[in-house]
């Protein structure tokens, strides 16, 4: 720590008497400060834990609710043709359909809490079996979206707000604006016409080579090759709201008292920038990036299915032609639980991004 | 070390700063005071290169001119050479920083590359400043009002800068804090020069050796802080004062009629001046030294109307012995002294009305010699009893009309138009009903603001007062003094008000002149007079001033009282006092409680002792 050094020097200066009046007050206050910030991870954390309850409910009661049998929601019309009544009795008691309600709910939760999500009669395996086959590329995917988007709209975003008016700001304000009009899905189709198809620069489909055999780091790059463009669709839509966030916080900021202090003090103008008016502006960056991530997961989903790129966009996509009830609900469950994760981590990460915040529980 | 020439600065086209000349010296501190809009922010701004309008001038330091300094130079000279700290406490630091990394930053950013020397640094600063260390590690918002400030202060200074600049520095404080604030920055004049601005003219008395007084992008006035602080010469300033609420004078607040306007050609304080002549419009004055002052004003500053020096005599008995005294503009003059001490003499003898043994009297500069219709068009007298001093034979009308009559100004309807709004002034009727009646219809207090009607009616530069509410009750009498004072704020009249009552001229006078047998005794500023009497007659007329207590069980310490009850002035013993005055001696030395030998054989003469005037050979200090 900083301070330390300096708490050497009041020992050495004022004697005996004064460092321990130091010690014995500093100390306590720094462990009153980290309790504040454990207190409040624990409560948000309980609310967390409130939210997955209700949505785990209503993923229970969804199909119980519809109309018609659960089985006939589950299977479709065509499968219940061909059912022979042992194999109906078999799925009736699976899903313990021929108890009661609260025993459902009670055998559904306890399932999950053992990882079961269900049997996918379409893979015919377990349904979490099926989707970690497809979750790893969906969290690449969205992750590496989510981390550059954000980056890179704020470093534009930053340049661009301390550029008011001038032509950089006007080009970039004018570009951004102009693709943040496409939804994703579309960005993809386009970006996969003309670099794909005209231009052949990039595969049409699949996250990797099927049997190339890649490996080390031919499979990055190969694994990278298939990425770029549905990366850049999800990128270039994504970037703008962060780009306009950033810009017009920029703004703003730069009007703040204390960055006339900052320039006061003689800080370089890159310095002014980032240290002290970035800083400030990274605060509803990173607030806007946790909201938009529900978003950015359901535009993958398009992505994936545009680009054939095997994620749970792919899943979810061939789970709804088959009707395979279980996985799609699995999925659904998945992603459900990645956004609260995601949501979770960065209320943990922001009082480190903001003192303000860790005072207040 | 800082030279400013010439400096102008504009925003949109309009120019906020016109032709600012300072200089700075090390060891300086240089106070700027204004109300707010007059620049003052604008120029620390342009000393920083902070500015975002467009400068012109000079802003010499060290012999660059930081106007056309490269902005990398300027960089490194803002924070190491020349710092500020900004108005807005409450935003002026960064939220996200710890308070330490803050001031480090300070020193880290100059090029030192080792952050245990600047963190060491930055503990020492703020230790300096005062604040708790256990604050060091705080973030801004844990941080109350005054520490924010030591906190701001600690990362100017850290550098040693040669200059800081202080935008309001005590601003939206409480006054102990304030207090405290003020002794950690006077730890730091002696290595650096302050330029401090503020409007907040107490922080800038304790603060600052030099004053500049800066109006409409000009500066007005500039001296050492205790002379213009004691006497202000340009109207502005004595305004400034005037306004400002503060323990040490005792006349009722003033304001300055009218508002600041940047769209002023001439001098920028012209449309809100009372003194104004033809050329203020026209061309903006250039600062000029008169003494220990540089002034910018046509006029020369406060111009002295009246100045009056006269002797009269009734057969053997001296009434006034060579009396003099000055009147500024817009100011009151307050004369004090028992009965029998020549007041109403003084002031029937500058009117005119009985003639003098000798008198030299000069208005507005020029020698009087004949009292002309014109002199009575500036001098105006309200007398002592005003039920007597209007003609039973004249109604209301007449009595207000007829200085109109004499004047021969305008046709009858616009005297009457004038009478009305004269009444209406003095909040007095203008009916029809009101017109006709006569004196005898008329309370005491109607009677009075008759008479004052009278007086105004011909707009005069100049009253006097001869005890003119002292037949009143008090509430009328206050409703009468606030009308003056009004007068007086806003078309600069001035006062020559004849008391008795020391309680009523301490409320309302700028001066204080103590009559005594005939002489003045006693002249100065008023609150000066108040809280330190030099004359013994002044210290007498003062104990016994008016109270709303017991005096015999005011609590030890209270200014008055004690000396009432106070048997230590004693006479040496065995000095043989005259029954009466003599001609010979002090006219006060058979009354005085501190008299010795030498004032029965000498007169004292009236001796300057700054900021005012006193003839005494044993004055009273307490």
């Amino acid at each position: 720590m900083v301070f330390t050094g300096y708490l050497n020097k009041i020992h050495i200066k004022s004697g005996y008497i004064m460092q321990e009046c130091v010690q014995a007050r500093h100390v306590p206050i720094r462990n009153k400060v980290f309790k504040k910030a454990s207190v409040l991870n624990r409560a948000s954390l309980l609310n967390y834990v409130v939210a997955l309850l209700i949505i785990l409910t209503m993923n229970f009661f969804i199909p119980r609710l519809m109309p018609g049998d659960p089985l006939q929601a589950i299977y479709g019309n065509e499968a219940l043709l061909v059912m022979t009544p042992e194999l109906q009795e078999e799925l009736i008691h699976r899903f313990s359909l021929d108890r009661p309600l609260g025993e459902q709910y009670a055998s559904y939760l306890l399932s999950l809490c053992r990882g079961d999500l269900g049997h996918s009669y379409y893979y015919n395996a377990p349904v979490l079996k099926v989707i970690s086959g497809f979750l790893p590329w969906t969290l690449l995917l969205t992750g590496l979206a989510l981390v550059i988007s954000t980056l890179v709209g704020f470093l534009l975003g930053v340049e661009s707000g301390s550029r008011r008016g001038r032509p950089l700001d006007q080009f970039l304000l004018g570009g951004i604006m102009l693709f943040s009009g496409f939804p994703d899905f579309f960005m993809g189709i386009m970006l996969l016409l003309f670099f794909g198809v005209f231009l052949s620069l990039a595969p049409l489909s699949g996250a990797l080579t099927p049997y190339a055999g890649h490996s080390g780091l031919m499979l990055v790059v190969d694994l990278l090759h298939h990425l770029v463009l549905p990366l850049a669709a999800l990128v270039l839509v994504r970037l703008t709201a962060t780009y306009l966030l950033t810009r017009n916080t920029m703004i703003t900021t730069l009007g703040e008292a204390f960055i006339l202090t900052a320039k006061a003090k003689g800080c370089p103008e890159r310095v002014i920038r980032y240290r002290h008016a970035g800083r400030n502006t990274l605060l509803p960056v990173v607030t806007a990036a946790g909201l938009q991530f529900a978003h950015l997961v359901t535009g993958t989903l398009f992505v994936e299915i545009v680009f054939s790129y095997p994620g749970l966009g792919s899943l979810l996509y061939k789970s709804l032609l088959t009707r395979d009830y279980p996985l799609m609900a699995g999925i659904l469950l998945v992603l459900t639980v990645v956004v609260l994760t995601i949501n979770l981590l960065l209320d943990i990460f922001y009082p480190k991004l903001d003192p303000r915040v860790a005072k207040c529980t | 070390m800082l030279t400013i020439k010439n400096l102008k600065a504009s925003y949109n086209g309009l120019q906020i700063l016109k032709d600012i000349n300072l200089n700075l010296e090390k060891g300086q501190v240089l106070s700027i005071i204004g109300e707010s809009g007059t620049g003052k922010t604008t120029l620390g701004r342009a000393v920083m290169g902070l500015l975002e309008g467009s400068c012109t001038g000079e802003i010499l330091f060290k012999g660059k001119n930081l106007l056309t300094c490269p902005e990398e130079e300027l960089r490194r000279i803002r924070g190491r050479e020349i710092a500020m700290v900004f108005q807005n406490v409450e935003d002026g630091l960064h939220p996200l920083y710890s308070i330490i990394y803050q001031v480090m930053e300070a020193v880290l950013v100059h090029g030192l590359k080792d952050k245990k020397a600047a963190e060491e640094r930055a503990c020492e600063v703020l230790e300096l400043v005062g604040l708790d260390n256990r604050r060091f590690l705080a973030y801004p918002h844990q941080l109350s009002g005054g520490e924010k400030q030591r906190a701001l202060i600690a990362l100017a200074v850290v550098n040693n800068p040669d200059i800081l600049i202080l935008d309001e520095p005590t601003a939206s404080l409480d006054a102990l804090t304030k207090a405290e604030i003020i002794a950690v920055l006077k730890r730091f004049t002696r290595e650096t020069a302050f330029l401090v601005i503020t409007h907040d003219i107490s922080t800038a008395a304790d603060l600052s050796t030099h004053m500049a007084v800066l109006y409409g992008g000009r500066i007005v006035e500039q001296g050492a802080t205790g002379d213009v602080l004691a006497g202000p010469r340009h109207p502005y300033t004595r305004g400034l004062l005037r306004s400002y609420p503060n323990m040490s004078t005792t006349k009722d607040l003033q304001g300055i009629p009218g508002r600041m306007s940047h769209h002023v050609e001439g001098c920028p304080f012209h449309p809100r001046c009372t003194q104004r002549i033809q050329i203020c419009a026209a061309e903006a004055p250039l600062p000029v030294v008169e003494g220990n002052r540089l002034i910018a004003c046509h006029r020369g500053g406060i111009v002295p109307l009246l100045e009056v020096r006269c002797s009269k005599s009734f057969g053997p008995l001296k009434v006034l012995q060579d009396v003099e005294c000055v009147l500024h503009e817009g100011e009151t003059l307050a004369l004090i002294g028992e009965s029998g001490s020549g007041k109403t003499t003084l002031a029937k003898t500058i009117m005119g009305l009985l003639k003098a043994d000798e008198e030299e009297i000069r208005l507005e500069g020029k020698k009087v010699t004949r009292r002309t219709i014109d002199f009575y068009q500036r001098v105006q007298m309200i007398f002592q009893n005003p039920g007597e001093s209007i003609s039973h034979r004249m109604n209301v009308l007449q009595a207000v009309k007829e200085p109109l009559d004499i004047h021969k100004t305008g046709n009858e309807e616009e005297k009457l138009e004038r009478v009305r709004q004269v009444l209406n002034e003095v909040e007095l009727p203008g009916d029809d009903d009101f017109l006709k009646k006569y004196p005898h219809h008329l309370s005491g207090g109607e009677a009075q603001r008759v008479a004052i009607a009278r007086a105004l009616v011909l707009n005069p530069k100049i009253l006097i007062a001869d005890e003119s509410t002292s037949a009143l009750d008090a509430s009328v009498q206050a409703k009468i003094l606030k009308l003056m004072m009004n007068l007086q704020e806003k078309r600069g009249l001035s006062i020559l008000f004849i008391t008795h009552d020391l309680a009523l001229a301490r409320k309302i006078s700028d001066r204080l002149a103590v009559l005594l047998k005939g002489r003045i005794v006693e002249e100065g500023p008023t609150s000066e007079i108040i809280y330190h009497p030099l004359h013994p007659y002044t210290r007498a007329l003062l104990d016994y001033a008016p109270l709303l207590e017991d005096r015999s069980v005011r609590p030890a310490g209270s200014r008055w009282a004690r000396r009432a009850c106070d048997n230590s002035l004693q006479a040496a013993p065995g000095l043989k006092r005259p029954p009466s005055a003599t001609s010979k001696g002090c006219s006060y030395a058979h009354r005085c409680l501190a008299v010795k030998e030498r004032c029965f054989e000498e007169k004292p003469e009236l001796i300057a002792c700054s900021p005012r005037k006193v003839a005494c050979f044993y004055p009273q200090v307490d």
